[in-house]
């Protein structure tokens, strides 16, 4: 059966640190088939090929000579997504040479990884298809990908407190209502990973942050600090944020108006993690829409 | 020669066993006399009778498997002679059909050799296949299985395994053609239909227990059943219409009432059954051939070309291109609206197709507005692009029926809104999952760059 292949939902942290899945590292089942992707495989176990994002798109140059081929970044509240779409993706390609950065994008694509040499390792992604959406769209995509990569945290961890391996392992997975795909993609990933805890606890503190930084319209912010939270946008706004501002600057003049520094930073660091700014280039930052 | 071929057959005798006395020997002589290398006939003849073993239960065929392992007893058994086609030197064929059955269900068999084994026999069968037959999955017994009888056997007796099995709906599928069951009626209804030149009346409607839901029809009246009844059928019959399975009563099922007592110890309850399906994952849908009224919501990842404006045949209301239609020849196209989409949750994906009506309600663009931005746009695809950047990436709840074919899920909508669950509850209940690790203050924030000391 031809199967539409599953866009996995992963944040960027998660799919940065993806590698190859070497075909023979899986078992008998699906090996058969040589149509078979080429997968990748995260350290929490995921194997991917396809990939559903969405995020800021914050970077796009067209880096083609002879043919069209552009490269894009797109952010979200662990990392940044780097996107290349070219001749053979002529939907998205069309996409990128209408859209203006920065936007919230919705992004399909197929991962691709490239190792010029041991060590050092790109990962990307090839789009398929991707579309102008909204804040809303993105601040969901935000919760659905932390709750399937919260899923596979607990799956993992429990997984690493079992102490079973291979084989014995993804029984027990099996058995505790996981999916086939996810048991076998953990049983690898912990056969090959060093310091497995490590990446889990790192991507658990920045899924943390993201979240806390979702910003909800509909949502009563908390108190004071919110008000001062909405003023030090403001005054980034007035100060031409959606041009480009300096970090320094900026943070003078709103300690001048008797904000507090750390707060400013506080705020600054949310909105970045949130995605409604970035750093278009070292010490500049940008509102986004 | 054999010097050459020795480590192969070795190799596998290890894989499928005795190579002389199924014939895979002779098979792997043929393709040597054919010059080819020893080693890619190896390969070919692993690849052909299966070298790993996959061994099913009844419940687990699906159409279209290949090259598996199955055990079962012969419940029923008769034999065909077909007709040789033309051409072919060999003498008539026969063809021996009947029924098999383990714990699990019971499959209709065809077989094109004779079974070491009759009514009541346990055999087990390697490098079956299955087959699509009249909309049921058959389990193929082609002339390179192998059938042996089994002797010792622990599957239930013959008068076990020939009763009706007892199941919930959802567990009914292709396999199944006679089932017992307690579902409660959700909808009912009296049509007249022509059957044979004959009116006759027939209730359709739809039943639902705590898994599911599906549709039933009664060709025989049923006193004292309507909409709330909780009933128990035996012996009906399973029908599969467009893929999806469907419960058929005739005058040799037993309906009964569920009395309240025993309605109480029941997981459902009129009440529960009749709530409007909560979504599920799309991977529970891709586990089930076919499932009847449920909900999904995902990611709208792709629009198909073929949505938009298209043009039916007035007859067949088949698609026409260029006013040609496949049956009628040159038509005057009806015009019509529809979308496929594909809507991914991230643990499947599925074509989901949207109807006129859904499909404007979704746009929000009547056929005829849409059919004004055709004629204003120079491209034929204006409708189709402008589709494409209206929906792709949104975010989409359907309810409809299910049914899984050659492309994986297909999904026909019959009604399709925007979820408005609230975010920020599902937040606090993630933060609260991510519990708050023992960890220094100011851990590295990633997306930026600035350092913020």
């Amino acid at each position: 059966m031809l199967k539409r292949e599953v866009a996995k939902r992963v944040f960027a942290k998660e799919f940065e640190a993806c590698r190859e899945l070497e075909k023979s590292a899986r078992s008998a089942s699906e090996t058969a088939d040589s149509k078979s992707p080429n997968l990748l495989i995260s350290p929490l176990g995921l194997i991917l090929n396809r990939v559903f994002a969405i995020g800021v798109l914050t970077e796009l140059d067209s880096i083609g000579t002879q043919n069209e081929m552009w490269k894009a970044r797109i952010v979200d509240p662990t990392g940044a997504f780097t996107v290349y779409a070219g001749q053979y993706q002529p939907d998205a390609s069309i996409f990128f040479s209408t859209v203006q950065v920065p936007a919230f994008i919705a992004l399909t694509g197929k991962a691709r990884i490239y190792e010029p040499e041991p060590g050092s390792v790109f990962i990307s992604i090839r789009a398929e298809e991707a579309n102008v959406v909204d804040e809303e769209l993105r601040n969901r995509w935000v919760v659905d990908t932390a709750e399937q990569t919260v899923d596979r945290l607990e799956a993992f961890s429990d997984a690493l407190a079992c102490g079973y391996h291979g084989e014995t392992l993804r029984e027990y997975l099996l058995e505790r209502g996981i999916s086939g795909e996810l048991a076998e993609g953990i049983s690898i990933a912990l056969e090959r990973e060093r310091s497995p805890q490590e990446f889990a606890k790192q991507l658990r503190a920045s899924i943390r942050e993201g979240l806390s930084a979702l910003n909800f319209e509909s949502e009563d912010p908390a108190g004071a600090k919110a008000d001062q939270k909405e003023f030090v946008l403001e005054l980034l706004r007035e100060m031409g944020g959606g041009k480009g501002v300096d970090y320094a600057s900026f943070v003078d003049a709103a300690v001048s108006r008797g904000v507090p520094e750390e707060l400013v930073e506080e705020v600054v660091r949310s909105l970045l993690s949130g995605g409604q700014c970035y750093e278009p280039k070292i010490g500049i930052i940008r509102l986004v829409g | 020669m054999d010097e050459k071929i020795a480590p192969q057959l070795e190799e596998l005798t290890r894989a499928l066993g005795d190579l002389e006395k199924s014939g895979i020997r002779a098979e792997f002589d043929k393709l040597l006399a054919f010059r080819v290398p020893p080693e890619v006939a190896k390969e070919s003849i692993l690849r052909k009778f299966g070298g790993k073993r996959k061994v099913l239960k009844v419940k687990d065929l699906s159409a279209s498997l290949k090259n598996f392992e199955i055990t079962g007893r012969i419940l029923d058994i008769g034999e065909k002679a077909l007709r040789p086609q033309e051409g072919v030197h060999e003498g008539p064929s026969r063809l021996y059909t009947g029924v098999l059955a383990d714990e699990t269900g019971s499959v209709m068999f065809s077989s094109w050799r004779e079974l070491p084994g009759s009514v009541g026999d346990v055999i087990n069968v390697r490098n079956a296949y299955t087959r699509l037959w009249q909309n049921r999955i058959r389990l193929s017994i082609g002339e390179q299985s192998l059938v042996s009888k089994v002797s010792d056997s622990s599957l239930p007796p013959l008068s076990e395994l020939s009763e009706s099995p007892a199941k919930k709906l959802i567990d009914i599928g292709a396999a199944d053609f006679s089932v017992r069951t307690v579902a409660c009626v959700l909808q009912l209804s009296h049509r007249e239909v022509l059957v044979r030149g004959k009116q006759s009346k027939v209730i359709s409607g739809v039943l639902a227990d705590e898994t599911g839901r599906l549709p039933f029809s009664a060709w025989v009246e049923l006193p004292g059943i309507d909409i709330g009844s909780i009933i128990r059928i035996e012996g009906a019959q399973i029908r599969m219409f467009r893929g999806m399975p469907s419960i058929n009563i005739l005058s040799s099922t037993k309906v009964s009432s569920v009395g309240s007592e025993e309605a109480e110890s029941l997981a459902f309850t009129f009440e529960s059954a009749a709530k409007d399906p909560a979504p599920l994952k799309i991977e529970e849908i891709d586990s089930r051939d076919s499932m009847f009224d449920i909900a999904a919501a995902g990611n709208v990842v792709s629009v198909r070309p073929g949505s938009g404006i298209i043009s039916r045949c007035p007859e067949c209301s088949r698609v026409v291109q260029k006013s040609n239609c496949r049956a009628h020849g040159k038509v005057e196209g009806v015009r019509d609206m529809r979308i496929k989409a594909i809507l991914d949750d991230g643990t499947g994906a599925m074509s989901v197709m949207f109807p006129r009506e859904l499909a404007e309600s979704i746009y929000g663009k009547t056929l005829e507005e849409a059919e004004q931005l055709m004629f204003s746009d120079i491209s034929k695809d204006a409708v189709y692009e402008d589709l494409r950047r209206f929906l792709t990436g949104r975010y989409l709840a359907v309810r409809g029926n299910s049914s899984k074919g050659e492309y994986g899920i297909s999904f026909v909508a019959e009604s399709a809104w925007v979820p408005e669950d609230d975010l920020a509850v599902r937040v606090v209940e993630l933060l609260h999952r991510l519990g708050q690790d023992e960890e220094e203050p100011g851990s590295v924030v990633s997306g930026g760059g600035i350092s913020l000391a």
